[in-house]
């Protein structure tokens, strides 16, 4: 993504500018052919609603983007601070890791009532919020950016009897950066739509509030004036980190928001013995954490549940049977509707860039605007699917798909290129037709990237999913956790939170697994040494 | 230069030296036991097949790595004490400069690192002397292969170093640029009285450059060849021809099997 921002700036411009013309046009026209319906309001009546408005957006929108900088800010020290516990201590990697994706893979849908509980009225929901939806896209690249200088440069230090804190001033910082800019490009807009779901649960001020507002009026012009707004401070956003870190950091490396998984080394034994002590540990300093946090603001119970009271609510309670039935219903209503989103978006998104690797022609159109459309926080443009395809499966789905396909498509896109040009070459000499190019060179290369993808997904996925049911379809854990904070079900809602935070985190340790086993076959040599 | 001409480089003795990588079935000797020495101020080529252990070696030396068993010392020290005395330069394969950093930059920094005053006139002469005056504030990405060694060698040489490790500086540099870089930079740290030991590919180049030429077999390497190149051979082409033939069919009994290099001792 960056080496494109650094290119040619003039031309991508142009392409933009042009990919934008194309777009208003096509728009315009559908909103012609289904005008009258609920759905679609074309760009005349969405201009003419923001020239109208000016004033209320525009408040709101200096509203969320403070929250979303100050939970940026927030967030991103928090993946340094992190990260820097790592390079100090290596052994704590895999643990702090494991925690930190735990802590990420919380549902902003349930989190945010609970911390509007805690804060009261005020901007600190959205801003914890924006927080937490940014630190693990920071802290993994910079996991991997402080190790990825080559070894002659350390050399050279210790050559001069200089110890780690000059490695660090004078080769990680600098060999980190790249990495810490890609984090953070993705972390503007991921900032932008934590702090509105922020304000989806109960703010009174700020594009969330306004979401909120028009989608339960009906109001077609307002839902789609704010998620352009919304979707286009987002990609400004992105574009602007982008542009200043070029200024920066002149010959950055076009990099992947990949860690390299460690290979499948060792007996199956020792291997399930490992991660089932990684499980466990990660499970003690999670509740411990947990329960820390609860005693030492000394929060109410009735409303800040610990780890005792779910125990209890869902073991050990008179009812308890009939609490896990009411949790199981709604987690199996989500899950039939996530995996599939997930999947195809997954899957649409690396056929595509796999078809653009093969029209190469068309690929230069097509990473401008996939990188763009990735950067809109696709909570902000789920009113509009929602508008667009009903309450039903059919959006729910589609807004999942969304939500995994522009990463999926840019991942594997940058992967497609990690191809070795030189073997390219050697095929091209034997005229080797491109499918089998496709198969023996360029796939193998993309699977990384694509793997690096799904596995950030799989939270992405939920969140997208807990937002639909919540804002829309009334079924599953995102309704239920939304009709548990209006309620004041707070044991249903702490109960929920868990079964979201460990379903996800089993996801994305299963994608991993998998990750694992596909890289140790078809290409072996992409596993960390 | 502004630095007094530091004291004559070290006498260099390593003793029984094994390095071995990894453990059970994995486990790689680098280096078998191996004892030499190199007298102080001495440029001696270290020759060899590659993956015999040269740079495991020169990295020993260089304190980077830990012998698994014997010793090396430099006029009796252990490396880390010259290490800590700023007493050691070294250049890579790849020049290994700090792409953030400017020509100047990064020359500037080995003065840092080895803890001598901030000196930016020495820095501008080695410029000069490697002959990238003009490029000061270019960035690595900006130079050619050739020109990035050549900062490499400035990078070394700017410390005043009492020891000069070179690990194969020119080997992805072209036969060209390679011999122009030949003759133009090894009079600037043979004039230092440094202890130089570098190891190369090219037999030519050994003979052209060194003091003394050892030539190692393949792993596990023994010395197969140690050849004293006398100063009058330099001048005399056909005696640099004879030298290079000699060093040649060293190579080749340390390149093959224990069997032709019998046959060779035999003819
Ligand atoms: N860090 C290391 N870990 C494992 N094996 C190594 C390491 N460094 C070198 N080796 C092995 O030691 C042997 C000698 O390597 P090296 O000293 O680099 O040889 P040379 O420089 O002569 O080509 C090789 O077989 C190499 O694979
Ligand atoms: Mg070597």
């Amino acid at each position: 993504m960056t080496a494109l921002a650094r290119e040619q700036w003039p031309a991508t411009i142009g392409r933009v500018l042009a990919s934008v013309a194309f777009v208003l046009v096509l728009w315009h026209l559908a909103a012609l052919t289904v005008a009258g319906s609920y759905m679609l309001a074309g760009p005349v009546v969405v201009a003419q609603y923001l020239v109208e408005n000016s004033s209320l957006i525009w408040r709101a929108l200096v509203v969320t983007a403070q929250n979303a900088a100050w939970g940026f800010l927030a967030g991103n020290l928090a993946a340094i601070g992190l990260a820097l516990i790592v390079l100090m201590i290596p052994q704590s990697r895999m643990l702090v890791a494991s925690v930190a994706l735990v802590v990420f893979c919380l549902p902003l849908v349930a989190t945010g009532p609970v911390l509007r509980v805690l804060y009261g009225p005020g901007p600190g929901p959205q801003i914890t919020l924006a927080a937490l939806s940014v630190y693990y896209t920071t802290f993994i690249p910079l996991l991997v950016g402080l190790r990825a200088a080559p070894g002659n440069w350390f050399d050279m230090i210790r050559l001069y009897g200089r110890g780690a804190w000059s490695a660090f001033v004078h080769v990680r910082i600098m060999a980190a950066m790249p990495y810490l800019i890609a984090g953070l490009q993705v972390a503007a807009p991921a900032a932008f739509l934590g702090a509105m779901v922020g304000e989806f649960t109960g703010a009174d001020r700020g594009l969330g509030v306004l979401t909120l507002r028009a989608l339960r009026a009906l109001n077609v012009e307002a839902t789609w004036a704010i998620a352009l707004v919304a979707a286009s401070v987002s990609m400004v956003a992105y574009w602007a980190i982008g542009w200043l870190a070029d200024r920066i950091t002149p010959s950055r490396p076009e990099i992947l928001l990949a860690t390299t998984p460690a290979p499948v080394r060792g007996p199956m034994a020792q291997r399930a013995l490992r991660a089932l002590v990684l499980g466990l540990a990660t499970t003690v300093i999670v509740v411990a954490l947990w329960w820390l946090v609860m005693e030492a603001f000394s929060l109410n119970r009735f409303f800040a549940k610990r780890p005792d009271d779910i125990w209890h609510y869902l073991v050990t309670a008179p009812n308890a049977t009939a609490h896990r039935a009411a949790l199981w219903t709604a987690s199996t209503a989500t899950l039939v509707q996530v995996v599939p989103g997930y999947l195809a978006g997954l899957f649409l998104g690396a056929g595509l860039a796999l078809l653009l690797a093969l029209l190469p022609i068309l690929a230069g159109g097509v990473l401008p605007v996939a990188i763009a459309l990735r950067s809109v926080p696709i909570v902000t443009t789920a009113p509009l699917i929602v508008l667009a395809l009903g309450r039903g499966a059919v959006g729910t789905i589609t807004i999942v798909a969304v939500m995994t396909f522009f990463p999926a498509l840019v991942a594997c896109i940058q992967g497609l290129r990690q191809a070795p040009g030189q073997v390219l070459d050697l095929m091209r000499l034997y005229a080797t037709n491109p499918l089998a190019q496709l198969w023996h060179a360029q796939i193998p290369a993309m699977l990384p990237a694509f793997f690096a993808a799904a596995r950030l997904s799989v939270p992405a996925a939920i969140l997208a999913v807990t937002v639909a049911e919540w804002l829309a379809t009334g079924r599953g854990l995102g309704a239920l956790m939304a009709m548990t904070a209006s309620t004041s079900d707070y044991n249903l809602l702490w109960s929920a939170i868990v079964v979201v935070a460990v379903g996800a985190a089993f996801g994305y340790g299963l994608v991993g697994l998998i990750e694992r086993l596909v890289l140790a076959r078809v290409a072996p040599e992409q596993l960390r040494r | 230069m502004a630095e007094p001409m530091s004291a004559r480089g070290p006498e260099i003795v390593c003793e029984a030296v094994t390095k071995s990588f990894g453990d059970g079935p994995s486990m790689v000797e680098a280096v078998a036991p191996l004892s030499l020495s190199f007298a102080a101020g001495q440029m001696a080529a270290l020759v060899g097949p590659s993956g015999c252990g040269k740079s495991t070696l020169l990295r020993m030396v260089a304190g980077l790595e830990q012998p698994s068993s014997g010793t090396i010392n430099l006029d009796g020290e252990t490396p880390e004490v010259l290490q800590r005395a700023g007493a050691f330069a070294m250049a890579f394969q790849d020049a290994s400069l700090l792409p953030w950093r400017s020509v100047q930059g990064n020359i500037a920094l080995a003065r840092r690192l080895a803890r001598l005053r901030a000196d930016p006139e020495a820095v501008a002469e080695m410029i000069a002397r490697v002959g990238l005056a003009g490029f000061e504030d270019a960035r690595p990405a900006e130079l050619s292969g050739g020109m990035r060694q050549r900062v490499a060698i400035a990078r070394c040489l700017v410390t005043n170093p009492r020891v000069l490790l070179l690990d194969e500086p020119f080997g992805a540099v072209d036969e060209l640029t390679r011999a122009r870089l030949n003759t133009e930079l090894p009079p600037l740290w043979k004039a230092t009285g440094t202890t130089c030991l570098m190891v190369t590919h090219s037999v030519r180049e050994a003979v052209a450059l060194a003091d003394r030429v050892v030539i190692f077999s393949s792993r596990p390497a023994e010395i197969v060849g140690d050849i004293a190149i006398p100063e009058e051979a330099r001048s005399d082409k056909a005696a640099r021809l004879a030298l290079a033939e000699e060093v040649s069919v060293a190579l080749a009994q340390g390149w093959d099997e224990a069997g032709t290099a019998e046959r060779l001792a035999a003819q």
